[in-house]
């Protein structure tokens, strides 16, 4: 509203460029992350883990690993279960897929930058409500799982995706809960803005208000149903949970949506508690005139972020390897009887001791 | 507001309007019922993008929020738990409540295309709540909590005692009889 | 430009790719059917019942107790957008309304709704 022409042209042709370089960037998270889930607990188990797929007897540790996957699950043979619900189980993939894309558009990926004068944000979607846009969105990502469970005419899909989705929106409420405090201290719901506020290492959420850094990094497992919390996938006594019937590129369609999900969360946790693009001790956005170049600043910014999420995506590795799984009233309890009422404690204390500091 | 991102936003609307009757009839003309929950969250999200289109963006977000990523889950468990079968259930057959209900539902409907060709309608807001008003206030979210937290403070406080009564009513449904049920 | 634009964007690019992945899937591969291929997963148990089995009344109470401290935590967030203004009237009545909630949480515990057993 109220920008000529030309402005708009130039917000459109750079929405679609930073859309689908993006993109891109997201399609490379779960190759990488097949590869990285396999590698690391080999390294902590001392195995060798996948090294032998090369090319042209070129090993390179196995980097090839997931392409040689990514054929394999391309070309196997489709097999729909005889019983099942045929349009809902061609269409839960879809409902896996495309939440987790959506909400990484709204993640700012570094500072503004200028461009022949136009001021250019590095997020693709900015909207009015700010990361309630990303609540909103991750909300649909239950519908894969229960349509795919459903569908499926398996009794271990079924229950694996009941399972997973009773989680899922339990642990909903402390991930929405363990964010209020955030915009009490920042007072606002934009995430650029929050990132801009965390100017200092001491800024930064996490020492803040660390009830909440802890609530969501929990709840942040619990949605994603990533071990401790992977009930709907318990392999022991529900072979593989919902994806149980699901097999080629649709087995690959809820490999993408975990893992971009899961990649997204750790974007949103380093932007809320970890200062984002923000680099420590060090203004990021004060590099461009130091070296002359417009965009260093927001490429070293990119790079911050991109070093704190890969941070969360060895955690959610580490944490696999290291913690078993839980029971499922223990999980249930543990949501509803913990992370609730200490979200809320959490919230009251957060607003009584910034009233105390501001309204005094 | 230009005359081009004017005509835009009616396009907009009649296509998104277009497209919400479509989906709606999918809904209740849909033999299986999870097949009606599935279009239902569609139909939801399309509102959600009429409200986006309005400018109020955090209804929209909540519509999301809640309607479609909540209400319809809990449809969904409903329809599961109750787990019938299409040969169960009827489809849209007229009997006397349907009929009536079609013939309410119609006389309401060309009551407000009525009212709609008679003249402009009579919104609530004196005209002040332009697009850029509302940007300069603090946007669109912090003006509905302002609102809400001041003038409507008792029907704000009057939802906790409704969702009071939701919780202790839903406990109370489904506490009832829970050891008869299957595990 | 309206901030609507990219997420109508990343949203078919979102309902394309899953689309498109779904399809795929009966594009590419090899194509033998057989009956127990295609049988659903038991283990190697023939099949004895449809998978349609009538789940518990707990993932019903599950559901409706998440829309409606849903819908307290959207309240919360409305409140947290417009804290600085509001100030001690504003803390003073989003303590009023969770207190009420937090009396219905009670009753949900002591009641053990929220027992899995």
């Amino acid at each position: 509203m109220g920008l000529t022409a030309d402005e708009f042209t130039v917000q459109f042709i750079s929405t679609l460029l930073k859309f689908s370089i993006l993109a891109v960037i997201l399609l490379q998270v779960p190759p990488i992350m097949v590869l990285v889930e396999r590698r690391i607990p080999a390294f902590m188990q001392r195995r060798k883990g996948p090294n032998r797929v090369g090319l042209f007897g070129f090993r390179i540790y196995g980097v090839l690993q997931s392409l040689a996957d990514t054929i394999k699950l391309i070309f196997k043979e489709e097999v729909v279960p005889t019983g099942a619900h045929k349009a809902f189980y061609h269409l839960a993939p879809v409902f896996a897929v495309f939440p987790a894309l959506m909400i990484a558009m709204a993640i700012p990926y570094g500072p503004d930058i200028q461009v022949f004068g136009h001021t250019i944000p590095l997020s693709v979607v900015r909207v009015d409500v700010g990361f309630l846009f990303i609540f909103a969105i991750s909300s649909l990502a239950v519908y894969g799982v229960t349509i795919a469970g459903w569908a499926s005419n398996n009794k271990y899909a079924l229950l694996g995706s009941l399972r997973a989705s009773a989680q899922m929106i339990s642990y909903e409420i402390p991930l929405g809960m363990s964010l209020i405090p955030i915009v009490l201290i920042y007072g606002s719901l934009d995430l650029n803005k929050i990132v801009e506020a965390q100017t200092h290492i001491w800024k930064w959420g996490i020492f803040l208000s660390p009830i909440s850094f802890v609530l969501f990094l929990i709840a942040m497992f619990a949605e994603t149903n990533r071990t401790p919390f992977d009930l709907s996938e318990a392999e022991g006594e529900l072979v593989a949970g919902f994806h149980t019937e699901y097999n080629s590129t649709k087995f690959a369609a809820f490999f993408l949506g975990e893992y971009v999900s899961m990649f997204v969360l750790s974007c949103l946790a380093s932007t809320v508690f970890l200062g984002g693009w923000q680099v420590p001790f060090f203004d990021v956005r004060s590099l461009d005139q130091l070296v002359g170049f417009t965009g260093v600043g927001a490429f070293v910014g990119f790079g911050s972020l991109f070093m704190k999420a890969a941070f969360f995506m060895w955690l959610y590795v580490w944490v696999r390897w290291t913690i078993p799984r839980f029971r499922y009233d223990q999980l249930m309890s543990l949501g509803w009887k913990f992370m609730i009422p200490l979200g809320l404690i959490n919230v009251v204390v957060t607003a009584l001791a910034l009233a105390a500091v501001r309204f005094s | 507001m230009s005359e081009l991102s004017n005509f835009m936003s009616h396009a907009v609307f009649h296509a998104l309007a277009g497209l919400i009757t479509l989906v709606s009839l999918m809904v209740v003309a849909s033999k299986h019922p999870v097949k009606s929950a599935v279009f239902l969250v569609v139909d939801l999200f399309l509102l959600a993008a009429v409200y986006a289109t309005l400018e109020s963006h955090f209804v929209a977000a909540i519509q999301v929020l809640v309607y479609a990523g909540a209400v319809v889950v809990l449809f969904l468990f409903v329809i599961m738990l109750l787990n019938l079968q299409p040969d169960q259930l009827r489809g849209l057959r007229f009997n006397a409540p349907e009929a009536v209900t079609l013939i309410l539902s119609l006389i309401g409907m060309f009551i407000m295309i009525g009212v709609s060709v008679a003249g402009k309608p009579t919104g609530l807001g004196d005209g002040s709540l332009t697009v850029e008003a509302i940007a300069d206030g603090g946007g669109n979210t912090y003006l509905v909590a302002m609102k809400l937290l001041t003038d409507f403070i008792w029907p704000f406080e009057l939802a906790s005692v409704l969702i009071l009564l939701a919780i202790v009513a839903a406990v109370v449904i489904a506490k009832k009889d829970h050891k008869d049920q299957p595990a | 430009m309206n901030p609507y634009i990219p997420v109508l964007i990343s949203l078919s690019f979102g309902l394309v790719l899953g689309g498109a992945l779904s399809a795929l899937a009966a594009l590419l591969g090899p194509r033998k059917p057989s009956t127990v291929k295609s049988e659903p997963f038991e283990c190697g148990v023939p099949m004895v019942t449809s998978a349609n089995e009538k789940m518990s009344v707990k993932f019903y109470l599950t559901a409706i107790l998440f829309i409606l401290f849903d819908i307290e935590t959207i309240f919360l967030y409305l409140w947290a957008t417009a804290f600085p203004q509001l100030g001690w009237f504003g803390i003073v009545e989003i303590l009023v309304f969770m207190l009420i909630l937090v009396a219905g949480y009670i009753y949900v515990v002591r009641r053990g709704a929220l027992e899995w057993d």
